[in-house]
């Protein structure tokens, strides 16, 4: 390779970087903002002193942003990945030619986990789990089981049948078609399913608080039982700016196929 | 060597193949016309199990199908589809090189394969090889199609309507194609097509089907003098037969040697259809042609009268 095509290549490599950070410039604004506020609330105390002008004590303290933050997404990474896990492999197994039979009900389970308030769940989920954070992850992962499971046949059942036949007739097996070719063209439909559960969780998740499940929802439900909006507010901006955080990862992860 | 013996596939309580036995000989070109719904396309399948038959036996070279792993056996038989089923995600390349992948070919073998066959459907390497599907003309993404079902050199190509989404010009140029392609590789062809002129054009011999039974087989020229019937008559085009006939005749098998006249002042070439040289006739109301070789060099004439000939007894 001479010189000039090496600069050439290096120069590739450069620009191609550089758009890269670009691209997930905007997930990482909204990062840097969740852990600025997470770790300096303190500072803003004055503008709550605004909100609160009667109240003593306009910052929440009965534990650190910090340690609730990362319960928070603590259970909603644990329900989201069981959900993950439990939804794919279902809508994976219905689509298969064995499992054909169950496909629509499970598209009717999942619908009816939809329906069903995640405040019923856990007033259901705590005589049998108990109080704390079980019933709210069993919660959440009803809740969240919906759109992945609907996306997740959407995709697969998306895919030109056309596709299925060529590569049946090449002689792929049952595995290597579904690794292959169903998942990567189902993909960004799958990607979008678990898009929208993990980000209704994030929200969903505050009310785990009322069942003493200790995350971003206590200085919400502190705020309303002591009538503190100061308390409101700061739990509902953390959760927020979380929320508005994994939305545009996944965002920016949807994006990148198409961008090729 | 493809044979069924009397096979018969069911769905349910409908019969879509009734009892059909057809031998296939190495190297053959056999085409399956009829209308939809006649079965052409489930036999197809069934011969390399996407659809396994209810009765009856299926043998390439002498074993049975079912003997097979069907895995095994579909990556030995080349399979093209109407529309074309590239995976929209991998390359063209990539897609072509899909059987010799499965077969565990060393990788350098898959990248010379994948070059040769590009070169052999005349799609060059440079341009197409890191080309998405979405990107390719229909004509190019058959291209394509045909080259991933060559790509591990299967002895049987079995291809279900491949032209039947292109428009006229680009299928007409992709039947000439695979024409040259088949009198260089030699396959054993299985080809369904509800276009009769594209199965007198290519087919070697031609299976008429008709609600899951094969009502007629044989050489295309004997179908057309001879149609058991008249739906076989109405299917190889009623009164048109005499032209489609003239379709599968060159006017180098009529042309005679240069009379004491001077040349005719319109030309055709000598690999024609006679079908073609009528048409020049009557377009230019004349009653004699030159006949052209490939350099437009006259090599002999064709007299309207030689044209309609003796017919063959």
């Amino acid at each position: 390779m001479s010189e000039s095509e090496l600069l050439v290549e290096t120069r590739g490599q450069v620009g191609r970087g550089v758009a890269q950070w670009r691209h997930w410039g905007v997930p990482l604004i909204w990062l840097t903002l969740l852990l600025l506020l997470t770790f300096g609330m303190a500072q803003l105390e004055a503008l709550f002193r605004l909100i609160e002008p009667d109240t003593r004590q306009v910052l929440y303290h009965r534990s650190s942003l910090a340690a609730l933050l990362g319960q928070h997404v603590f259970v909603v990474a644990v329900a989201s990945a069981l959900a993950i896990l439990l939804g794919g492999s279902a809508a994976i197994a219905v689509t298969r030619p064995a499992g054909r039979d169950f496909l629509p009900l499970v598209a009717q389970l999942a619908s009816i986990g939809q329906t069903f308030p995640p405040v019923a769940v856990l007033a259901l989920a705590v005589p049998a789990l108990g109080f704390g954070t079980l019933p709210i992850i069993v919660a959440l992962l009803l809740y969240g089981l919906l759109p992945i499971v609907r996306n997740t046949l959407a995709g697969l059942s998306g895919i030109d049948p056309g596709v299925h036949e060529a590569a049946r007739g090449m002689g792929m097996t049952g595995g290597q078609i579904l690794r292959q070719v169903e998942l990567p063209l189902a993909a960004p439909v799958i990607l979008a399913g678990i898009r929208t559960s993990v980000t209704i969780n994030i929200a969903t998740a505050a009310i785990g608080a009322t069942v003493g499940a200790s995350n971003l929802g206590d200085p919400i439900i502190s705020g309303i039982v002591n009538g503190n909006t100061a308390y409101i507010v700061q739990g509902a901006l953390l959760i927020g700016l979380l929320a508005i955080t994994v939305d545009s990862t996944f965002e920016r992860l949807l994006r990148r196929p198409t961008s090729r | 060597m493809i044979e069924l013996f009397d096979v018969t596939k069911r769905f349910g309580t409908e019969t879509a193949v009734d009892a059909i036995s057809l031998r296939v000989e190495k190297g053959e070109f056999c085409a399956l016309v009829g209308t939809s719904g006649c079965g052409k396309s489930t036999t197809l399948r069934m011969i390399n199990r996407l659809i396994e038959h209810s009765e009856g036996e299926i043998h390439l070279d002498g074993q049975p199908v079912r003997s097979f792993n069907e895995e095994l056996l579909r990556r030995r038989i080349g399979y093209v589809i109407q529309n074309t089923g590239l995976f929209p995600h991998w390359t063209v390349a990539r897609n072509i090189g899909l059987v010799p992948r499965l077969l565990k070919w060393p990788r350098g073998q898959v990248r010379e394969r994948t070059e040769e066959l590009l070169e052999l459907l005349g799609l060059p390497r440079e341009e197409f090889a890191d080309k998405y599907p979405h990107q390719l003309s229909g004509g190019q993404a058959q291209r394509v199609g045909v080259a991933r079902a060559l790509a591990a050199d299967p002895e049987i190509l079995l291809m279900d309507e491949p032209f039947g989404a292109l428009d006229p010009i680009t299928r007409e140029t992709l039947q000439r194609e695979l024409q040259d392609l088949q009198a260089r590789l030699n396959k054993t062809v299985v080809f369904v097509t509800h276009d009769m002129d594209e199965a007198l054009a290519l087919a070697d011999r031609l299976v008429v089907m008709h609600q899951g039974r094969i009502i007629q087989q044989g050489r295309p020229i004997d179908l057309l003098h001879d149609p058991v019937d008249a739906f076989v008559e109405s299917l190889l085009g009623g009164m048109d037969r005499g032209l489609k006939e003239a379709a599968l005749t060159r006017v180098s098998e009529r042309m005679a040697p240069f009379g004491p006249r001077l040349l005719a002042s319109e030309r055709i070439p000598y690999r024609a259809p006679l079908s073609q040289a009528l048409s020049v006739m009557l377009w230019h109301r004349v009653e004699r042609l030159t006949v052209v070789d490939d350099e437009d060099i006259p090599i002999g004439e064709l007299s309207l009268r030689r044209l309609l000939g003796a017919k063959p007894s």
